[in-house]
């Protein structure tokens, strides 16, 4: 099940992210340390669907709200009892006497969104992959409508305040690296293995004795807890938030960067997240030199998501796979050569993801 | 009229059909035998353009046809009836017949004419003419694919494993219309599983294997070739 | 009491109409590709700004409804060029994809060059007048909306079941690469059906203004929404249960207005989505069976 190639890849994976961490380091400024710290988040993010998007090949629109399950778990549990008295005067007692720590907390949310996960999706494992993509997308709405007017808990759609800080680059980035260990892990395992079967060739793998429904709920509730723990990890980061950051905005960024790197594979997720981010704090800038250059009578706003839509669409239409397409870094044509004497040259069932 | 040339179809990287030649003269039915696999589906559904052709030409009445989309084949004159039937399950008899002859859909004269005949050549689908298709027994569908091809007044009719699924009566009686249709003088290029039935009414044959053609010939020599057997059984 | 009863019946009547064609909208290129477009909501937002952008204008209110259904007609086939057309052959999940992306564009679209705050559309006199049944108030639009619904799934009815453009449509959602194979062309019957699809939604989209009054770059989200739940509900597969499921959606939306107390009618839409995964767990296919799949032997 695990093999040189995997460790390989794992290593070339978690590399990228220690040199953004060497560098944020280096250039100093809080403005590398945000931008990597978000990378980092979104990294889970994006890993956390890739585990059951790319394994189950479900699109599911409910991630993000997993995300605000975990942020506002997390967020209102980990707040001293005077801040919360402050921030959520009508919160209930029960949530009030409790006061964890971030870390905990990160723990905790991943779990709530993991079990908030279980209990719903389960009924939906059995629809048919178009009905089940339409269901995520109006959980999606839910959730969000549930933050939005849940005044005792999330402050309704007002912005909560008050959370406490904690997470740091370095935490940030051991977070991402646990999870992409996480991914790999899971798709090499035995139920992901089967999940992918699933996906190519349902009959037969029913034939075989495996559960079907059981198996892609499997992979959305670990999707589910990784979003949890994303959110986590965001909300001690930004220390204040309101449930719009956890609907569709954020829910297409995430798709873009899973859809851009390749969602068969996780080394896909990894590179898109990378890729993306890149470009989209290169067009943010631009977009900001622009407004204060005053090019346009009016700000523009909404530039960035115009295109990263255009080359979501680009990439579907040329390169359906993504930048990585079906096989793990360590296992791609042109990089066999290099990695050919760490296992005798062979392919393994793991490397190629087959779509 | 009909002339396969080297023809090539692959599913992705894998060849199904690996070079094929085929003639098939006007009048004539010619039949297609093989083992399962041996790529004769393939090359009828790319003949009808349903299938991309890698490489190969594909003769009608000197006309390469073999990069023409599926719409404009039937155009040209090649009817083709899948393995799979296909029926328009909601529609009824009638509504399938009428699609049948979209192509002529403009003349109404032409489309009624067309659609009498058949139903009195297939007299069970005028029993049923209202009926959703999806409620004909096998046999009944299968009568009702093959009316569909027909009322398109095709030059070419393609039938891919009419006798599929189906109980030995109700095969005899679709071979009975079949060379019905052929004293008629319809051309036609028939794959069959069922090598005795289909060699009984062809006037050619053609045995594939593993995406080639081995063996060519009449009918009675390609029926009384024992070989064949080994090659059929894909020993 | 009878008051009630009445405004409640037309409530949901003319709620079930406008959620029976949504869900119509989005059926019909279903039926046909297997493919959800995600893009549908957003031709309700291009029919919303382009009667804000004539206002003002001297044309009749009519005139202007048409120009913005044609409008959000020529937006669905742009759809179909865009993201469906180039990447159909792919994948489902790449057209699912490809179509969030250009309803992100749309949308976007829509902030960058217009505006993101609500702007006013003109509505008909119509609409803000009323009328009274048994002591009771009810909105004239509503009952226009019921009149308006039934000739257009009668008219529609007609075309599938009468003309050969019908039985095309009816056969391409059947077996579509058989139907290309009779020479029904494919481009064709998948613009038509997008073209078709746009008509549901700028019809729509005009009682929904007249509902909300004014356009946002969000404004398809919720119709999107309903249009999904109703298909879901009526089962994927006909267009009947496109429209039971528009009508239960709409039941139980409406009881859930008039029963849930005031502290819970917030939630409502949580708990219509409890009701509805309750009823997805008692039958995953959806309520309406489909059509015959034609397998008999």
């Amino acid at each position: 099940m695990f093999h040189s190639k995997m460790f390989i890849t794992l290593i070339l994976l978690v590399l990228p992210v220690l040199v953004v961490v060497g560098f944020a380091d280096i250039l100093g400024g809080r403005l590398g340390d945000r931008i990597a710290t978000t990378l980092f988040i979104n990294l889970i993010l994006v890993l956390g669907l890739q585990v059951f998007m790319g394994n189950s090949g479900i699109l599911s629109f409910a991630h993000i709200g997993f995300m605000g399950i975990g942020a506002y778990t997390s967020g209102v549990l980990s707040m001293s009892m005077q801040m919360k008295s402050m921030a959520l005067p009508d919160l209930y007692p029960v949530i009030q006497a409790i006061e964890i720590t971030p870390f905990e907390g990160m723990i905790v949310g991943g779990l709530v969104a993991a079990l908030v996960a279980a209990v719903v999706s389960y009924p939906l494992m059995r629809l048919s992959d178009a009905a089940a993509v339409i269901t995520s997308f109006a959980l999606l709405v839910v959730l969000h409508t549930i933050m939005v007017h849940w005044n005792e808990v999330t402050n309704g759609p007002r912005t909560l305040f008050g959370v406490q800080g904690g997470t740091t680059i370095y935490s940030s980035a051991a977070v991402a690296t646990v999870m992409i260990v996480v991914a790999m892990m899971y798709k090499e395992s035995r139920a992901g293995i089967l999940l992918r079967a699933v996906r190519d060739d349902e009959v037969a793998v029913g034939a075989i004795g495996a559960d079907i429904s059981r198996l892609r709920w499997q992979g959305f509730v670990l999707s589910a807890f990784m979003a949890g723990v994303a959110g986590s990890v965001w909300a001690h980061f930004i220390t204040s938030f309101s449930p719009a950051a956890f609907y569709l905005h954020e829910t297409f960024v995430i798709l873009g960067m899973l859809v851009i790197g390749g969602a068969a594979t996780v080394s896909g997720a990894v590179l898109g997240t990378f890729a993306v981010t890149a470009a989209f704090e290169g067009l943010r800038s631009l977009e900001n030199a622009i407004n204060i250059a005053e090019l346009f009578p009016k700000p523009l706003v909404g530039l960035t998501e115009v295109v990263l839509a255009c080359a979501m669409i680009g990439f579907l239409i040329l390169r359906p796979g993504g930048l990585i397409g079906n096989y793990e870094l360590a296992a791609l044509p042109r990089f066999r050569g290099l990695f050919r004497a760490a296992d005798g040259g062979r392919d393994r069932p793991g490397d190629r993801s087959e779509h | 009229m009909l002339r396969v040339e080297s023809l090539q179809v692959r599913y992705g990287a894998i060849a199904a059909v690996k070079g094929v030649d085929i003639a098939v003269r006007r009048g004539e039915l010619v039949a297609v035998l093989g083992a399962n696999g041996a790529g004769k589906s393939s090359t009828l559904l790319a003949i009808a353009g349903a299938l991309k052709v890698a490489s190969g030409r594909i003769f009608l009445e000197g006309e390469d046809v073999a990069s023409l989309t599926p719409e404009r084949i039937v155009r040209k004159g090649i009817a083709m009836v899948p393995e799979t039937r296909n029926v328009f399950a909601d529609l009824t008899v009638t509504e399938n017949l009428r699609l049948g002859a979209f192509i002529h859909r403009h003349d109404k004269r032409r489309t009624s004419a067309a659609i009498d005949e058949v139903m009195a050549l297939f007299t069970v689908l005028g029993e049923r003419a209202d009926q959703a298709a999806g409620t004909l027994s096998g046999g009944e569908q299968q009568q009702l694919v093959i009316a569909r091809a027909l009322v398109s007044d095709p030059k070419i009719l393609l039938l891919d494993e009419p006798s599929l699924g189906l109980a030995p009566t109700i095969v005899a009686k679709i071979f009975g219309l079949i060379e019905k249709l052929r004293e008629r003088g319809m051309t036609i290029l028939l794959v069959e599983q069922n090598a005795a039935q289909a060699l009984k009414c062809a006037d050619r044959a053609y045995v594939f294997s593993l995406g080639e053609v081995a063996a060519s010939g009449s009918a009675s020599e390609i029926a009384s070739n024992t070989d064949l057997e080994a090659i059929y059984l894909g020993k | 009491m009878l008051g009630t009863i009445i405004q409640f019946v037309i409530d949901v009547l003319s709620l079930g109409s406008l959620y029976a064609l949504m869900a119509l909208g989005l059926v019909i290129v279903y039926g046909i590709l297997k493919m959800v477009n995600f893009a549908y909501g957003e031709l309700i937002m291009v029919a919303g700004y382009s009667l804000y952008l004539l206002n003002g204008s001297p044309l009749p209110w009519l005139v202007m409804a048409v120009i913005a259904i044609v409008m959000a007609i020529l937006t669905g086939m742009l759809t179909e060029l865009v993201a469906f057309r180039p990447v159909r052959e792919k994948s489902v999940t790449a057209v699912l994809i490809t179509s969030f992306a250009f309803s992100t564009l749309l949308q976007n679209a829509a902030l960058l060059f217009i505006s993101p705050r609500a702007r006013t559309v003109p509505l008909p006199d119509i609409f803000t007048r009323t009328v009274e049944i048994a002591g009771v108030i009810i909105p004239l639009r509503n009952l226009l909306t019921i009149v308006c619904a039934v000739v257009l799934l009668a008219v529609f009815a007609l075309i599938l079941k009468r003309t050969m453009l019908g039985i095309a449509l009816r056969a391409a959602a059947s077996q579509f690469t058989m139907a290309r194979m009779l020479g029904v062309p494919a481009n064709l019957i998948i613009s038509v059906a997008f073209a078709i699809s746009g008509l549901f939604a700028g019809i729509v989209a005009m009682f929904w203004l007249g509902r909300i009054g004014s356009v946002v770059p969000g404004i398809g989200l919720e119709p999107l929404l309903v249009a999904f739940i109703a298909t879901v509900i009526g089962g994927m597969r006909s267009l009947v249960g496109a429209v039971v499921g528009g009508f239960l959606l709409a039941l139980i939306d409406v009881s859930l207005n008039y029963l849930l107390p005031q502290n819970l009618l917030q939630f409502r839409d949580a708990f219509t989505f409890t009701m509805v995964i309750v009823l997805l767990v008692l039958r995953p296919e959806g309520l309406v069976r489909g059509p015959a799949t034609g397998q008999r032997t």
